[in-house]
């Protein structure tokens, strides 16, 4: 399967938009089109199989499925996990005939995303350099009380460190990547320990991802407790994700309301505090 | 008497909402964005440039929390400078404390409980979606997350302008600390279901007529090996401060290690 230009070049434009510091903002860009389920529809439909795409972006989703940055250090980066990775998968399951909706198509899947997600953190600190140079400018603009330019620098000139480091590493690498699965074909043989060790990392990833999130909400044993309760649900008693939100909801809502009971005694006599947050 | 008119607080709003992040380097991480989102407020209450540019001064500090729970800070700030104008006895200095004093808590709040918990429960029932190759999760996650962040955005800001420092309250009251243990709580049960969901380790080790190791273990407890290879790597990051990164790359190891001794085997064949 090959990539042509013009798709590679709405690749490149969606990986401009969604990387973080990316230039669809934050909300829309990077945890939007950057998210690889989303990234997924859009891969999928801009190579015309969104059936594949959407399969490979759930995925290596699971991986990447709390991607916190805090303080602005990366440990993957979104737009090379899902407009490189992505694309590359697509391409790797096709050419070598794996039936996208098998588990062999998943962990080749999580394991192209997660070694491209991590090379990519290059680009992260490629175009957080080159925006530098632009507030660099900027201060001078401030300096010189041309306000205007101030827009100019803050939405404007990134698109030139994108240009660099977004959408010509894309357009290049899912080029020259579609045909490189022909020589990993050649190379490495399915049942060969390599490829046999790259299909088992992929079925080890996502409890990375699971994990990195774990790391931010346990805070005392028995948090393990809440999470095992949801892994019990599905894993024993086959309740989908949607059942176990809503039982979750169920459960939240008393732990709100013993919650509370110990608060009240304490505000009791501020109602007109109370209504006022009933809106958050 | 100045008062900000609707069209400027927008504008602000706008700005922050768009180009918080835009042109991020790792020394000034969201300044130009917050600079952006002040200077349609400060055209309006000052007149000359002089005063303008005295004004943006104050926002040409380093600024960086988490970007969408910190357009509170925006809010506020944007009614803080309208006092400031109005002679009210609030200096720069005082607006600048406030705002860095801010975005140190508000980005712990902010990561844990919007990109930590409330994405993963959105993700994850867009994943239960996704079944088959179906958009609808794609789609489901896009629609309810923009909407859930423009407007919860949109009302942090407002807030935050009409009641000022008194507005933090809202994130860090014992009422809202409630709110935020238990949607805490449905994130970490959401992610439990995720897990054994969407997690699939099994062996392939037997011995033949004696033990078939992977049959045994569901009888133990199903997904046993996926639960375990969480807990390693929780325990990997958490307890021996292990990067992510050397996480996977330990999985790599341990996945050529057991493909060595037939322990896993991914059954391929083209």
């Amino acid at each position: 399967m090959q990539i042509n230009l013009i798709q590679a070049i709405i690749l490149g434009i969606c990986a401009c938009l969604s990387s973080m510091p990316g230039l669809g903002g934050t909300t829309f860009g990077n945890y939007t089109l950057g998210r690889p389920l989303v990234a997924g529809l859009i891969v999928g439909l801009v190579l015309g199989d969104m059936k594949t795409g959407i399969i490979v972006g759930a995925a290596i989703q699971v991986i990447y499925i709390a991607l916190v940055t805090p303080g602005g250090t990366v440990s993957a980066d979104v737009r090379a996990i899902s407009y490189i990775g992505i694309p590359l998968a697509i391409c790797a399951i096709k050419g070598m005939g794996i039936d996208p909706a098998s588990k062999q198509a998943t962990d080749m899947a999580a394991t192209l995303g997660a070694a491209v997600g991590t090379l990519g953190t290059v680009l992260f600190y490629g175009t957080a350099t080159v925006n530098l140079v632009w507030q660099h400018m900027g201060w001078k603009a401030l300096e010189d009380g041309d306000f205007k330019k101030l827009y100019l620098v803050d939405m404007g000139l990134p698109w030139l460190s994108h240009f660099l480091c977004s959408f010509l590493p894309t357009v290049v690498i899912t080029m020259a990547g579609s045909s490189m699965v022909d020589l990993m074909k050649v190379y490495l043989p399915m049942d060969g320990i390599a490829m046999k060790t790259l299909f088992t990392v992929g079925s080890l990833l996502p409890a990375v991802g699971v994990a990195i999130l774990l790391k931010q909400v346990i805070t005392k044993a028995t948090d393990f407790l809440t999470f095992f309760f949801g892994f019990t649900l599905a894993a024993c008693m086959g309740v989908n994700l949607i059942g176990a939100a809503l039982i979750g909801g169920f459960f939240a809502v008393i732990n709100y309301k013993i919650q509370m009971l110990k608060v009240r005694p304490a505000v009791a006599g501020a109602v007109s505090y109370d209504d006022d947050e009933e809106d958050i | 008497m100045k008062k900000l008119s609707k069209k400027t607080l927008n504008k602000s709003f706008l700005s922050w909402f768009y180009g918080n992040l835009t042109c991020f380097s790792q020394e000034h991480m969201q300044t130009f964005g917050y600079l952006c989102a002040m200077l349609p407020v400060v055209q309006e209450l000052y007149d000359t440039k002089e005063e303008q540019k005295e004004a943006l001064k104050t926002y040409s500090a380093f600024f960086n929390t988490e970007p969408q729970i910190g357009t509170l800070v925006v809010g506020i700030t944007a009614g803080l400078e309208e006092a400031k104008a109005n002679g009210e006895g609030i200096d720069g200095e005082t607006i600048n404390g406030i705002r860095a004093g801010l975005m140190g808590p508000l980005a712990g709040i902010g990561d844990s409980l919007i990109v930590g918990t409330l994405i993963p429960i959105l993700l994850g029932i867009a994943l239960g979606l996704s079944g088959g190759g179906s958009p609808l999760g794609a789609i489901f996650y896009i629609v309810v997350w923009n909407a859930l962040m423009f407007f919860g955005m949109k009302f942090a800001y407002s807030k935050g302008y009409e009641m000022g420092g008194k507005a933090v309250e809202l994130l860090v009251g014992e009422q809202a600390q409630a709110i935020r243990d238990s949607i805490i709580m449905v994130g970490t049960m959401v992610i439990g279901a995720v897990a054994a969901s969407w997690i699939s380790i099994s062996t392939s080790f037997e011995i033949p007529g004696i033990i078939t190791l992977q049959s045994t273990l569901d009888q133990i407890y199903p997904k046993l090996l996926s639960a375990v290879t969480v807990i390693f790597c929780w325990w990997l990051m958490t307890k021996k401060k292990i990067s992510p990164t050397m996480v996977m790359l330990i999985l790599v190891i341990i996945a050529f290690v057991g493909v060595l001794l037939g322990f896993f085997d991914p059954g391929l064949s083209y």
